[in-house]
């Protein structure tokens, strides 16, 4: 934290003349209070996962838990019990499917963004206004297109049906490809000079030296899977297959006959939210990087 | 620009071979697939619960069956039962063995996804005689009715004494009704609640003598007038606060408003014992033959059958699993568990002794409508619902004529 | 060779579940299919353009629900795409200021909601805003009594009108009486329903964080000579925010509205959690209609049929998209700038991002 006794560098120096004193403190309680309203939803969920149903009712914004309990978690952690939700199962679902689709994710973009960048072939550039004219096409609209293919190929309700789809992803490519397009040719050159082929290159010069765009890619598909819910929606019926999205939405659309549960419904939201909570606190500059560069397309 | 055509047109060609070729979810073989004969089976049920109660009951009795046949079953709840099972007989992996709601049992006869075992039933005839020709498609018994249920009303012992009521103050008509809701809303608690759907608010159409179609469901009455002053009632209790919706409680359900203290005054069906049971043991409520209206008593019948899918490959097992979850005692059980009424006219006798407290439920059978059963009928009724949501700001006639309009549409199409 | 070796996966994937799907839908909404059976064979019910006629041209059920989701889903676009954007472009200029202690614990917190999962923040305002929900309880600190979110299907304009006197409850008349596409006009003009505010108040949460992101990469770009002859110059706050910023921010401004204008039509994850189509149709969508056609009545014609209507939607705003950022060359500037970052630094993105958050 740099304090303001401290000269400043030159970059660092403010270029118009800061507030008047009164100004800048309203200033401040306005933006704390503005990044207050942001956070408060994430802190009522946590306190209320801690709830029990009563308390969560009548004391709907506390953010201390009168008596704090941690019934939610052993329900969600409990095995197939009546009344508990198969939580375990969604988890090892929705872990099972993000790991398969990242993995695979970063590796057909990267092939593929390498040969859109550098290999010359037929069809290049037909392939690349197809890539363009998949992106514009919108998931929602995909929805029983989706299902209606997989039940051609006959892998609808199965893992297959969860994961194939999703391992291809137009964005991904392009940003492999955008990334590949900045690394200097010399250095391909003069691995090929030494005699190494197309394969070789690519696994052993290109690739490592990708990493920043590898470890975007890699970000970016984690969260997009981690967090799908329309295909998985399409893709499977039984619960078996259901993830911490799809299992999460029925359990809170719910059917007659349900309480409201909150506590619990906020519980399995909260420990969903984990992990990518993780990821994107410990890379932050990577997502922030990600979300930046947005929407170019072309 | 020839190129770019030539890769287009031999991927498309490429892609369409490909789809072709594998294995398609939709291909159903024309008698049903082969089946499993083997001692072992594994079979996949799927319910729609209405609680806690019901799940534990259906999967003790499927452990029962499982012991006693060598089979294994893994019982699968629905959170949204007629999505699931349409999504199920579309992607060709319907579940072996499944609830099937009334209003949804003429979809799937008609559309071919259900195996009619109704003949392999040598004791078909004890089940209720109006039950069985609810799932009785082109002349055959598709499926064995699993229970029924009514709906009652149903009030806390607890809001009445604190009114200061009595049993000579149960209400019998309309008016009596209205007062007594007016009475014990108070404070955070509501008169009447009840969900909004016309599977509840249907009671009062009935109740003034009007219902949605005529009879033989060849006809809309919809926008008649019994069926008018029905909503114009609830509209006129809604308008002044002595009724809600459970929702508008911030409750999920009416039961839950019951047993959360939020309703003096619920209209429920039978499955509200095994959940109250369940999830509110101390709450005191008792349950009354609903109110009469302006052409007498009037209420709404629910069943369930138990569906096997034609394309399933354990069907014998299915059905014998079936016998066995609607026997005599599983039936009895499941009253005690679930607080529903057994589909078999032997044992309601059994079951109006063991369980007096549920006679308000039980005489309903006598006079009870069963829910519209038109194929390609779901829209429709959905779109009815989601008006009757607003219902206190509405005009009911209006509400009616749309129902009127768009069931005359589905009625011609199903044709 | 090696080039297709490389691509074929890509191209055989994306064929296969996007290009496919599409020509599968497109035949299976020329038919009338209820799921059980295979539409691809000769048996198949072809009715031709029946499913798009009851949609478009015929009054009846199908098409006042279509009216009402595009109603509902107009209202939706029409509210959130300019609140998000004015709310991420100030976040960005209050946030880039170099002065602003905690500048980065800010900038986190005010994106994080972006990257969490959307059914898990729609569980959380769900119960936020009940009855006697979090929300309810903050506006009776400043005494109004807040409505029943989710139960609540008047729309705003009518509540507002009813609040300051105007109209009662809701005007009848010619405006009820006189109908487009089976929908009233009082229907039509009532703004979206008090629920549908809760959905779009949810998208705002969520993407103004991304795009203040977005904003905020396009003003670290100004030049700061730019800022400083204008300060030097003698021009306040004001004169440097109209004449250097906004100037330099125009054409991110035009790609952040159009990414919107792109991406609230998609609305579908929180439809589906937060009541589905529930009070009285006032969140359906079309996107949340063409599924529950398909999935929850069996009609996948119609289902696809409305899909296709969506799609037509959502073409023409990416072609409004690509003609307004045309001859900016904003996307090539972009690009360049991006290939240089990410030569430089861990990289870039998708525009995903954005669409993401609305799903």
């Amino acid at each position: 934290m740099r304090t303001t006794e401290k000269p400043l560098s030159t970059d660092e120096r403010p270029v118009l003349a800061r507030f008047p004193r009164p100004a800048r403190l309203a200033g401040y309680a306005l933006l704390l209070g503005f990044a207050l309203l942001y956070a408060l939803p994430f802190l009522v969920q946590l306190s209320t996962s801690f709830k029990t149903d009563p308390e969560a009712a009548s004391h709907p914004l506390s953010l201390l838990p009168q008596a704090p309990t941690t019934a939610v978690f052993d329900k969600l952690s409990g095995s197939g019990e009546a009344g508990s939700v198969p939580f375990m199962r969604w988890l090892g679902n929705s872990t099972l499917v993000t790991v398969v689709v990242t993995l695979g994710r970063v590796l057909f973009d990267s092939a593929a963004g390498y040969a859109l960048a550098r290999l010359r072939f037929r069809g290049r550039v037909v392939l690349t206004a197809f890539l363009i004219a998949v992106m514009a096409v919108p998931p929602v609209v995909l929805l029983i297109p989706k299902f209606l293919v997989l039940n051609t190929l006959g892998i609808f309700d199965s893992y297959t049906g969860m994961i194939v789809p999703l391992l291809f992803d137009a964005a991904g490519i392009f940003i492999m490809k955008q990334f590949f397009e900045s690394i200097p040719r010399e250095v391909e050159e003069a691995a090929r000079i030494d005699g190494a082929g197309v394969g070789r290159i690519f696994w052993y010069v290109v690739l490592p030296m990708s990493r920043p765009a590898l470890i975007t890619v890699t970000l970016l598909s984690f969260q997009g899977s981690w967090n799908e819910f329309t295909h998985f929606l399409v893709s499977t019926q039984s619960s078996d297959y259901e993830t911490l999205t799809t299992g999460l939405a029925r359990f809170v659309s719910g059917g007659l006959g349900q309480g409201t549960q909150y506590p619990l419904k906020l519980g399995a939201a909260l420990l969903s939210t984990i992990p990518v909570a993780v990821l994107f606190f410990c890379f932050q500059r990577h997502f922030i990087r990600g979300a930046n560069a947005g929407s170019v397309k072309e | 620009m020839f190129r770019r055509s030539t890769v287009a047109v031999t991927a498309c060609a490429v892609l369409a071979t490909t789809a072709t070729a594998c294995s398609s979810g939709f291909d159903k073989s024309k008698n049903g697939p082969e089946q499993d004969t083997g001692k072992k089976q594994s079979l996949r049920v799927l319910i729609a619960t209405s609680g806690d109660a019901e799940t534990k009951a259906v999967k003790s009795a499927t452990a029962a069956w499982e012991k006693k046949s060598g089979h294994k079953v893994t019982v699968q709840i629905a959170k949204d039962m007629d999505q699931q099972l349409a999504q199920a007989f579309a992607g060709n992996r319907p579940p072996d063995a499944f609830y099937i709601n009334s209003d949804q049992f003429a979809n799937y006869a008609k559309g071919g996804s259900l195996h009619a075992y109704g003949d392999k039933i040598p004791d078909a005839e004890d089940f209720a005689p109006e039950l069985r020709k609810a799932f009785t498609y082109n002349g055959e018994l598709v499926c064995l009715p699993k229970d029924s249920s009514t709906l009652g009303l149903v009030i806390s012992t607890e809001k009445w004494k604190e009114a200061g009521l009595t049993e000579k103050d149960y209400p019998t008509t309309w008016d009596e009704l209205e007062k007594t809701a007016d009475k014990l809303t108070e404070g955070k608690t509501t008169g009447l609640v009840t969900t909004n759907e016309y599977q509840r608010l249907g009671v009062f159409m009935k109740q003034a003598g009007g219902w949605i179609t005529d009879s033989k469901e060849s006809k809309m009455t919809a926008d008649s007038k019994e069926n008018a002053e029905g909503l114009g009632f609830a509209k006129k209790m809604l308008r002044s606060g002595s009724m809600k919706f459970a929702k508008q409680v911030d409750t999920g359900w009416a039961g839950e408003a019951l047993g959360k203290g939020k309703a003096a005054m619920i209209i429920e069906g039978n499955w509200l014992d095994g959940a109250m049971k369940a999830d509110f043991p101390d709450v005191g409520y008792k349950v009354l033959p609903l109110p009469a209206g302006p052409a007498g008593k009037g209420t709404l019948a629910f069943s369930n059958c138990w569906g096997v899918a034609k394309e399933s490959t354990h069907q014998t097992a299915a059905i014998d699993m079936i016998r066995h979850l609607t026997s005599k005692k599983e039936q009895l059980a499941s009253s005690d568990q679930i607080g529903v009424m057994p589909s078999r006219t032997s044992v309601m006798k059994t079951f109006a002794k063991e369980h007096p407290e549920s006679k308000g439920w039980a005489e309903g059978n006598s006079y009870a409508q069963r829910p519209v059963t038109v194929p390609g009928f779901t829209k429709v009724l959905d779109q009815f619902n989601a008006d009757l949501q607003g219902l206190a700001t509405g005009s009911p006639a209006e509400i009616l004529s749309t129902l009127q309009r768009n069931g005359e549409q589905a009625l011609k199409k199903g044709d | 060779m090696w080039g297709w070796l490389f691509v074929s996966p890509m191209v055989v994937g994306l064929g296969l579940f996007m290009a496919l799907p599409i020509l599968m839908a497109a035949w299976v909404s020329l038919l009338n299919w209820d799921g059980q059976s295979n539409p691809f064979t000769p048996d198949a019910d072809f009715v031709g353009l029946d499913n798009y006629r009851s949609l478009l041209a015929e009054e009846g059920l199908a098409q006042s629900l279509l009216a009402t989701s595009l109603r509902n889903n107009v209202y939706y676009v029409l509210l959130t795409v300019p609140i998000q954007t004015a709310l991420a472009l100030t976040l960005a200029i209050t946030v880039n200021q170099r002065m602003l202690r905690g500048r980065s614990m800010l900038r986190t917190t005010f994106y994080f909601p972006s990257v969490t999962s959307s059914i898990a923040v729609a569980t959380v305002f769900l119960f936020l805003f009940q009855g006697s929900g979090a929300v309810n309880r903050m506006l009776s600190w400043i005494g109004i009594k807040g409505p029943n979110w989710f139960q609540d299907s008047r729309g705003v304009l009518w509540v507002l009108l009813d609040a300051v006197g105007i109209v009662d409850g809701r005007p009848d008349g010619a405006l009820g009486e006189h109908r487009l596409m089976g929908l009233p006009w009082v229907e039509w003009l009532a703004g979206p329903s008090v629920a549908m505010c809760t959905l779009i108040l949810l998208a705002v949460w969520t993407t103004s964080g991304t795009f203040m992101l977005i904003f905020l990469a396009a003003l670290q770009n100004i030049p700061r000579e730019l800022e400083e002859a204008a300060a030097l110059d003698g021009a306040g706050r004001r004169h440097v925010l109209r004449h250097v910023y906004l100037p330099a921010l125009r054409p991110v401004l035009f790609l952040v509205t159009t990414l919107g204008l792109i991406a609230t039509w998609q609305v579908f994850d929180q439809v589906y959690v937060m009541g589905q189509g529930d009070p009285a149709n006032s969140t359906l969508t079309p996107a949340f209609l063409s599924y529950s056609y398909g999935f929850d009545n069996a009609e996948f014609g119609q289902g696809a049929a409305i899909s296709f209507i969506l799609l037509g939607i959502v073409l023409v705003m990416t072609g409004i998209q690509r003609f307004l950022l045309r001859e900016r060359g904003v996307r090539g500037q972009l690009r360049r700038r991006l290939a240089t970052a990410t030569a430089r630094q861990p990289a870039a993105d998708e525009g995903k991002e954005a669409h993401r958050a609305h799903n």
